[in-house]
């Protein structure tokens, strides 16, 4: 059961006119690259493309938030009113084997504040790329089967955009290198369960000033020490031909950073923490086999130094065997 | 033919795995970060040996505070103190040895720092509370929310000069003792004695490491009082490190803390008189200023946050001037800005609106550079960031970098001063509030435009910066036009707030260069 556009193991994959029309969509689409969010099919699932197999897609998501937490005080902020976060994430994945899948993506990003003064900010933000590789499978009981999987990325800025101006930056432009473990129970009943874990190197980043105050303490440089971030996520799905609707509970952990003071503004490497609810539906439009659709919500329960944010996102992907 | 066409996607796989690894691997594991600013041992080049005739700013004369001779060196007592020193050095930890080596690059430059982070840490607004209501800083109660002090860039400016003068005029005091009483170091009496410190043959009786400690220590808890602790210890370490690098004894030390303390509190005195308790101002002065900008058919400045803050200290341009009198404040005051309903107006407000929509990213880096908003240091720090670096490079002796640095934060406190006095006498709108199409780059000050703080503060110190280093006065006037022009970008300040706050800067700053002209110190 693949959700990208494929629908069973083995089996044939749409008809001749759409699998025509999905290699050419699939590889318009990868040489356009437009944006994306590593939501849906991505780095933290055990789905895989099966080989030669080519999916690619555009996802848009809408994150806001009124209230955020200034170090553990929850608040809301009348010069920032409601800051909406949208972006236009292109993404791809591609079935190296039916075991090995390399995974891209790209979001172009926009903020904006709906009070206050401070100037919304916008632009292409980073590139991460991906080899996921499913290690084992094997069957346990006789209900089902455990997959093993190992995902390593890595994620740079592609613009020159300011990391000086949170909460309205569009990123941290932080260098990023991620290695994640997932263990996958899939029940022949269409209930699959996925745990991963995940840990990830920051690279330092740079201000255009020479001296900034963070952690109780004036450092007298331009360079910030970016805290790496490990995160564990624990998922409940159901999946049958065509169709998987996970439900995710994320917990991200910053290993460091200090606190939003008292009235002060977010910076870089604050300490970023949140537990966060996900569901997902995604969906191969039966007429259309190639074509998947996603759509899905998340919501942050609690965190630190972060917003209280309710995201939408919706997607649309396209696979075809090249 | 399955396994053949498999080959070349593995070793895309592979290729994919290796860059990934690549770019992986290129975060090196080294995140630890290098901080400019870092003082060597202080060789001075010149003891200063005149400093104790230079003229004094508070103090009526350098021996106002009387300094008791000390005893012989023969004296059995200081024969015991020498002892101690070798006894201490014989034990010292490794720690002791660090905070040898951190006091080593010269008490006013290593205070100076610690200063700038002291600002940054309490330059926070207060928070408003659920009633939409500001609770203005309480000094009695410095640890509240909001803490006390917000540190804005007028309560910035006038500490940094408070800080700078009082340890120029207990250093100026102590050289004329120094040289009164000519006692040498220990480890210059006592061979026995090691110099973990780079030790000259300035006299050391009073200890100028003590004097410096003594008063910034009490000039700090009065200015910060909620970092009382940290103050006072760092003031420890500091007298500790001078003892334990054989520079001065246990007597030199305990005259070098009573003196520097005892300036203090005349330099305090001075400073709870000066005016800053009334600078809040009241909700009726706040609702006269706009009146009054009514009454003379301008638009007046509001606050644009929300809820409504009242403005940044209103009355700070009545607080007592170090060089200037209350007269020389109006006298140069600049002139009217352009009508808020004028075509001229018009003009500026489009020119803001115009290079914000079309800012490009090196704009925004000099925005960001300059902008020494809330939670930073402020303007008056960043120049005294710029100062440190060229203080420590010239290797001044103790008593010259406190000079150095009196004559740098005395102008922009004075820059500070007839700034707010300007701001508030014409009430003048941000270009927000006039076209409110405008967004910032960087955070909106919550006081009025005309004339900008940075572009006065900032002329006022290359200014004086240039007169004590000619060499560099090219690139003073740079960065100060730079800071000006960093408030064009960010979207908060006209060309003309820019073009006046520079040639008011530079008017100001006259007055302490007159100063320094008659000092004796040239």
């Amino acid at each position: 059961m693949r959700v990208c556009g494929v629908t069973r193991p083995g089996g044939r994959r749409g008809t001749g006119w759409s699998r025509v029309l999905v290699r050419v969509a699939g590889l318009v689409l990868l040489l356009t690259a437009a944006a994306p969010r590593v939501h849906a099919q991505s780095m933290d699932d055990a789905i895989f493309m099966d080989r030669r197999v080519l999916c690619a897609g555009l996802f848009y998501t809408r994150e806001q938030w009124s209230d955020y937490w200034e170090g553990t005080l929850k608040r809301d902020n009348g010069n920032i009113g409601t800051l909406t976060t949208t972006q236009a994430s292109w993404m791809g994945a591609y079935g190296v084997t039916d075991r090995i899948n390399i995974l891209a993506s790209l979001p172009y990003v926009w903020t904006k504040a709906s009070q206050g003064v401070l100037a919304g900010q916008q632009g292409a933000q980073d590139l991460s790329l991906g080899i996921k590789v499913r290690a084992f499978s094997t069957p346990l009981t006789t209900h089902g089967t455990l997959h093993g999987i190992a995902v390593l990325s890595a994620t740079a800025p592609t613009s020159d955009y300011t990391v000086d101006f949170f909460p309205l930056s569009i990123g941290s432009a932080s260098r990023r290198a991620t290695a994640r473990g997932l263990l996958s129970f899939q029940g022949r009943n269409g209930v699959y369960v996925n745990g991963s874990a995940s840990y990830t190197r920051r690279g330092n980043v740079t201000l255009d000033r020479v001296a900034y105050f963070t952690n109780n303490q004036l450092f007298l440089t331009n360079e910030v020490q970016m805290p790496d971030v490990s995160d564990y996520a624990l998922t409940l799905g159901y999946q049958r031909t065509g169709l998987v609707v996970p439900i995710v509970f994320t917990r991200q952990t910053t290993r460091g950073g200090a606190d939003i003071r008292r009235q002060d503004m977010p910076f870089v490497s604050n300490r970023m923490n949140f537990t966060r609810v996900d569901g997902r539906v995604q969906y191969v439009i039966p007429k259309l086999k190639a074509v998947t659709v996603h759509v899905g919500a998340s919501h942050v329960l609690r965190g630190r130094n972060v917003g209280q944010s309710t995201t939408v996102m919706g997607g649309l992907l396209l696979a075809g065997k090249l | 033919m399955r396994r053949a066409s498999i080959l070349p996607r593995v070793m895309l796989g592979a290729r994919a795995a290796s860059l990934t690894l690549m770019a992986a691997l290129s975060l090196s594991c080294d995140k630890s970060i290098t901080q400019t600013e870092t003082l060597t041992p202080l060789e001075a080049v010149s003891t200063d040996a005149s400093a104790g005739r230079w003229r004094m700013i508070v103090l009526t004369s350098p021996t106002q505070v009387p300094v008791p001779a000390p005893s012989a060196i023969t004296s059995p007592a200081y024969v015991a103190e020498l002892a101690a020193i070798k006894a201490a050095q014989e034990t010292i930890t490794p720690v002791q040895r660090e905070r040898v080596a951190y006091w080593s690059g010269g008490g006013v430059l290593r205070w100076n720092q610690i200063l700038r982070g002291l600002v940054a840490r309490y330059n926070l607004p207060p928070a408003p509370r659920a009633d939409g209501s500001y609770v203005f800083p309480d000094v009695n109660n410095p640890f509240g929310d909001p803490a006390f002090p917000f540190a804005n860039p007028p309560y910035a400016a006038r500490a940094y000069s408070y800080v700078a003068v009082a340890q120029y005029e207990a250093l100026k005091a102590a050289w004329a003792y120094k040289y009164q009483y000519n006692r040498p170091a220990p480890a210059r009496s006592d061979t026995g004695i090691r110099r973990l410190m780079p030790i000259s043959d300035l006299p050391s009786y009073p200890s100028e490491d003590a004097v410096i400690s003594g008063v910034t220590v009490a000039m700090l808890q009065a200015l910060f009082p909620a970092a009382v602790e940290e103050i006072t210890r760092r003031g420890a370490d500091q007298r500790e490190a001078a003892l334990l690098a054989g520079k001065a004894s246990s007597s030199d030390v305990a005259a070098g803390l009573a003196l520097g303390r005892a300036v203090a509190t005349l330099v305090l005195a001075r400073a709870s008189a000066d005016g800053t308790g009334a600078a809040i101002g009241t909700p009726a002065l706040w609702a006269a200023l706009a009146d009054s900008a009514r009454a003379r058919g301008e638009t007046p400045w509001r606050s644009l946050e929300t809820p409504v803050r009242p403005p940044m200290l209103p009355n700070f341009g009545r607080v007592q001037s170090w060089n200037l009198t209350a007269t020389d404040v109006v006298a140069i005051r600049p002139p009217a800005p352009f009508p808020t309903a004028s075509a001229q107006m018009l003009t500026e407000v489009a020119e803001v609106k115009r290079t914000v929509n079309g800012l490009t990213r090196a704009q925004r880096a000099i925005a960001e550079k300059w902008n020494d908003g809330a939670g930073t240091y402020t303007p008056p720090g960043h120049w005294n960031d710029i100062a440190a670096e060229y203080i420590r490079d010239a290797r001044f002796s103790e008593v010259r970098a406190a000079r150095a640095f009196a004559l740098l934060n005395m102008a922009m406190h004075d820059a500070s001063v007839a700034c707010w006095e300007a701001k508030y006498t014409y009430f003048n709108p941000r270009p927000s509030q006039l076209d409110p199409s405008i967004r910032t780059d960087i955070g909106l000050p919550n006081f009025p435009a005309y004339p900008s703080g940075h572009s006065t503060f900032s002329a006022a110190a290359a200014d004086v910066l240039g007169s004590l280093f000619p060499s560099a006065a090219s690139q003073f006037t740079a960065m100060a036009d730079e800071a000006g022009m960093s408030r064009l970008y960010g979207g908060i300040h006209y060309l003309n707030d820019i073009k006046e706050g520079k040639a008011h800067g530079l008017r100001v700053a006259a007055f302490t260069r007159r100063f320094a002209e008659s000092d004796s110190a040239r």
